[in-house]
Formats: structure tokens, sequence, C-alpha cells
């Protein structure tokens, strides 16, 4: 039991993550749920169907991901605005529809026969994926990301790509969002189509919301208590929806960084400075 | 046949399009995506299911607006009143995200999960009538009439009235109106009062049309109507009812030609091709359109 929930706890924690990188050059993407489950199909393929090792078929999963992440993101990112939430729901919708119809993947009936998931491959995956967020988070790149993050128009007049570098965050989140699916595939060893809902999508942003936005831990600290908490009292698995969309309110009206949070300026903690702010 | 499917697309596609004037009317003016309005609309077929055995259908219309519109003050208040400024944008996305949560859990708790039955309706409105051999339900016929009378109703408000003066004085710069005057905050207020009403009264035609009301509508017909806006060009009115009608009338054809299994598919991919080649929307000419290139 507990390591059931500890395994989905890891996989939460890798999905807020991708969430993270990619909110991390300003983009916020409702689509962690379709890049899990091409990440989960893909992979699965690979491994039940042509019977690859489990590695390298993470790798290609996760490459896969990125590059549909990057073919669907780059017009929406040299936008500004909502056009990338509005097309990353798009995304959504579209691999659910074209998995349901893909028959070699199984179609609507679900898709079986990955094996080899556990709990420590997952607490690997979490540690080995936060290794690199870390040293993302003390090399100069960071630094580059938040420039892209907190103005585009400076970062650009800075000679950055700011379109490469949304790029960049937006693929990696996806490629880590595969990991997660692939790990979802082969701990369940059956997934269907609807498993991987705009639902899944909508809750994997809040869990970084709820945790804090700007910074690694809160991703943790998120998808730990919306997947533990429910587990344990009870009252909370009854009314998860309502607490926890009253707390997130809660939270971006009183705490707009979310619980955890430390570094001044991000690109969710803008109200009540926005009107100073240059340009506006 | 063919026509009746197409009538079909059309009584669809105005639902369509009587929800993505509720997104586009706040993203024209605060340019904020209401996250809250696909639920607001799933609440309409509620609200009908509440008025129904107890008043007309014309009761039941006024209550839906009237309900879907307070919703929507509510929605202004709880999650976009905080938030101000081009860079809370996440941040009331996120927030109305959060509303429409707790709405979807509240029906969910009070109605159940399962689509429920609407009363029968009698009398005029369950007969149909025949022209040119097709036959055309009396009801589909009606419900046309309403959306294309509301959407002519806004225009007329928008364009005479002096609070659509001030609303389109909000949509061209909240600071210049607040100092030449306008209350913005009214302005906003009713915005959503207006928007959210609208999509009350989709959602109750979508609950009489199918006889059913169910608490997933808001994320499966709701946000569609975010990708029709998306087609039609951001903040603009003429857009969200054109492009609503075609993509109405395009899953019906799809359904008809044998395709239904990809019919979810429709909308969402022809928004993505409009944002390959024409961010901006098919039929944009407001300021949306401009100065979004990095």
């Amino acid at each position: 039991m507990i390591a059931d929930h500890l395994f989905f706890t890891c996989i939460n924690i890798l999905l807020a993550w991708s969430v993270y990188v990619s909110l991390l050059t300003g983009s916020l993407s409702f689509a962690q749920g379709a890049f899990m489950a091409v990440g989960c199909y893909a992979s699965g393929y690979f491994t039940a169907k042509m019977g690859l090792p489990m590695l390298p078929a993470t790798g290609l999963a996760a490459l896969i991901s990125a590059l549909i992440a990057a073919l669907v993101g780059y017009p929406a990112l040299r936008l500004r605005g909502i056009y990338l939430i509005l097309a990353t729901l798009g995304l959504t919708f579209c691999i659910r529809v074209l998995l349901e119809n893909m028959d070699f993947l199984g179609g609507i009936g679900g898709f079986g026969g990955m094996k080899g998931g556990d709990l420590p491959k997952a607490a690997a995956a979490v540690v080995l994926i936060g290794i690199v967020l870390w040293l993302l988070s003390i090399s100069p790149l960071q630094r580059v990301f938040d420039a892209v993050r907190e103005d585009d128009r400076v970062a650009a007049a800075l000679g950055i790509n700011v379109t490469a570098i949304r790029l960049i965050g937006f693929s990696a989140g996806a490629a880590i969002a595969a990991v997660a699916g692939m790990l979802y595939g082969h701990y369940m060893s059956f997934v269907r189509p609807e498993n991987f809902d705009v639902t899944l999508s909508i809750y994997v942003v809040l869990y970084l919301v709820l945790g804090g936005v700007n910074n690694l831990y809160g991703a943790i600290l998120g998808a730990a208590i919306m997947t533990l908490l429910p587990e344990y009292i009870r009252f909370l698995a009854d009314w998860r929806p309502t607490v926890f969309g009253a707390a997130i309110l809660v939270l971006l009206l009183f705490r707009p960084d979310g619980l955890l949070s430390f570094r001044p300026r991000t690109a969710l903690s803008k109200h009540g400075r926005a009107l100073n702010a240059p340009g506006v | 046949m063919l026509a009746g499917q197409i009538v079909n697309g059309l009584v669809s596609g105005a639902m369509y399009a009587l929800v993505a004037i509720g997104f586009t009317l706040i993203i024209g003016v605060l340019d904020k995506l209401n996250f809250n309005h696909p639920e607001v609309f799933m609440f309409g077929g509620y609200v009908g299911l509440v008025a129904l055995p107890h008043m007309p259908v014309a009761g039941a219309f006024a209550m839906a607006f009237l309900v879907g519109g307070l919703l929507g003050v509510l929605t202004e208040w709880m999650a976009f009143r905080r938030f101000v400024g081009n860079d809370a944008r996440t941040t009331a996305a996120l927030s109305s995200l959060a509303l429409g949560l707790i709405l979807t859990d509240l029906v969910h708790k009070v109605w159940g999960t399962e689509p429920l039955r609407l009363p029968n309706l009698t009398g005029w409105l369950s007969e149909s009538f025949g022209l040119l051999g097709v036959n055309f339900l009396n009801l589909q016929m009606v419900l046309l009439a309403i959306t294309f009378a509301l959407m002519w109703a806004l225009h007329h408000v928008i364009a005479h009235t002096r609070m659509g003066r001030q609303i389109r004085a909000v949509a061209e710069s909240s600071a210049h109106a607040s100092l030449l005057g306008v209350h913005v905050l009214r302005v906003n207020q009713a915005v959503f009062f207006i928007s959210s009403g609208l999509a009350s009264i989709a959602g109750l035609m979508l609950a009489l049309r199918a006889d059913t009301v169910s608490p997933d509508l808001g994320l499966t017909f709701g946000l569609k109507a975010l990708a029709v806006m998306a087609i039609g060009g951001m903040g603009d009115m003429r857009g969200a009812v054109l492009a609503g009608l075609g993509i109405g009338v395009l899953e019906a054809l799809m359904f008809h030609f044998g395709l239904g299994r990809l019919g979810e598919l429709t909308v969402w991919a022809a928004m993505i091709a409009t944002l390959l080649l024409k961010p901006a929307g098919l039929f944009a000419s407001g300021h949306h359109g401009q100065e979004q290139r990095v």
C-alpha cells in the first residue's frame, strides 16, 4: 500500500517538475498529460512489442515526446499571450483522440503488456532528474531562462533567442513528462487513452502552483501533499477537488508564489507590482 | 438527411458561438482567460433541471441567465479582481480554473456524477414539421432563433448603449477609460455578468436538445468553445459567431461522412492549424491581432 502511494508520489513529482521546467521560461502548459501518454505508449510499444530494454525505450519515448512538443510549441511559442495555453489544451484532446483511433496501440480498448516499473526505478528517476534540475538551477542557463520569463523584450535585446529558449524549456518539460508516463505504464501494465485526460494535466499544474512555482522543491511538496494526504484523510479524499480548488484560490490570493517561495520575482508573482512595472 | 445534419450542426454551432462570445468578451476587455466559463456553461443545464418542473421554458431561460450571470460576477470577484495587469494572466487563469474545479465538485456532490434526464418537453416544442422533405424539430428552430436574438441584442448593447461604449473604452485601454470617468470595476462586472449569463443559457439549450444534463460537459463541450474563440480571433465577436457556426457544421459533416470517431478532433485540429497559419485568428480585426509577436 505505502509503496503504491510513494510510487504515485514519485510520478506526480516528475509531472510537477515537467510543468516547472516549461514554466521556467514562462510557458504554462496544459499538455503534460498528453506528453505522459506519448511517453507511456511509445515506451510501451518499444518494450512490449519490439522487445527493447527499458532504458533505451525510455530515451526514445522522451525524444519523441520532446519532438512533438517542439513541433506544436514552435508556432505558439513565437507569440506572446495565451496562445501556448490554447495549443497545449488542443494537443491534450488531439493526442487522446489519436490514441483512441490507433489500432496498433490498442485503440480505445487500451494497451497492455508492459512490465517492470516499480518504486526503486521511479525513485531513481526522481533523484536523477532532480540532480539535473538542480545543476540547471546553478548554471548560467538558469539566468537565461529567468531573463526570458521575466521580460522577453529585454531578453531579446540582450541577444537571447527567446523562441529557442522557450522551445528548450517546453520540450524538456515534455521529455520529463514522458519519463513519468513510461514509469506509469510499466507499473500499471495496462493503460487506456482516458487515463490521460485533460483533468490530469490541470491537476499537475495545480500541484506545482500549490507547492510553489519558482523552485525545485515546491513541486515535491505540492505533489507529495496532494497525493499522500487524501490517502490517509478520508474527508480530503471525498472533497478532493473542492479542498484543492479552495486551497489554490486562497494561496493565489495571499501567497501567489506558492507555499515554498524564496526568489523575489517570478512569472506568477507580479500582482500589485504590475502597475509599476515598465511597459504597462 | 444531409440537410438535417447541417441544421443539427448549426444548432451546436450556435451554442459554441454563445459560449465563445463569452470567452472573447473577457479576453477583449481584460485580456484574460476565464476557465470558470465552461463550468458556468455546464451549470446552466442544472439550472434548467431545477427550474423546468416549476416554470415555463421561457422562465427557465431567464433563470439560467440570471444564475449564470451571478456566477460570473462571483468569478470576477474571487478569481480576477486581485490580479490586474498583463503579467497576472497566468494567475487569473489558474484561479478561475480552481473555481471551476470547486463548481464541478459541488455539482457532483449535489446531483451525482452521472448524467441526469430533464423532464420531457410537451406541447408545441416537442413537435416537428416537414419542409422540402426534411424534418425539422420545432425545438431546434426555437434554439436557433433564441441564439440569434441574443447575439443581435448583445451587438446592440455593445454598439449603441452607454454601457457598450464603456465596455469598448475599457477594452481599448482600461487606464485611459478610468481617467475619463468610466467605472472600470462596474464594466468588468457587467462583462462577466453578460458573458456568463450567455454561457449558462447555452448550457440550458444543450440540455434541452439532448434531454440530459451532465457534469462533464464543461470540460468536453465547453472547452471546445475556447478553441472556437481562437479560430475566430481573440476579442472578435463576429469571428466567434462565424467560427462557431462553421465548426458546428464541420463536426456534423464529419459524423455524416462516417468520421465520427475523429469528431472530437475537428475543433482542436482546426485550432492548431489556425494558430500555425494565421495566429491572430481567421477573422481577427481588433488590436489583439497586433502586438502579439515578440
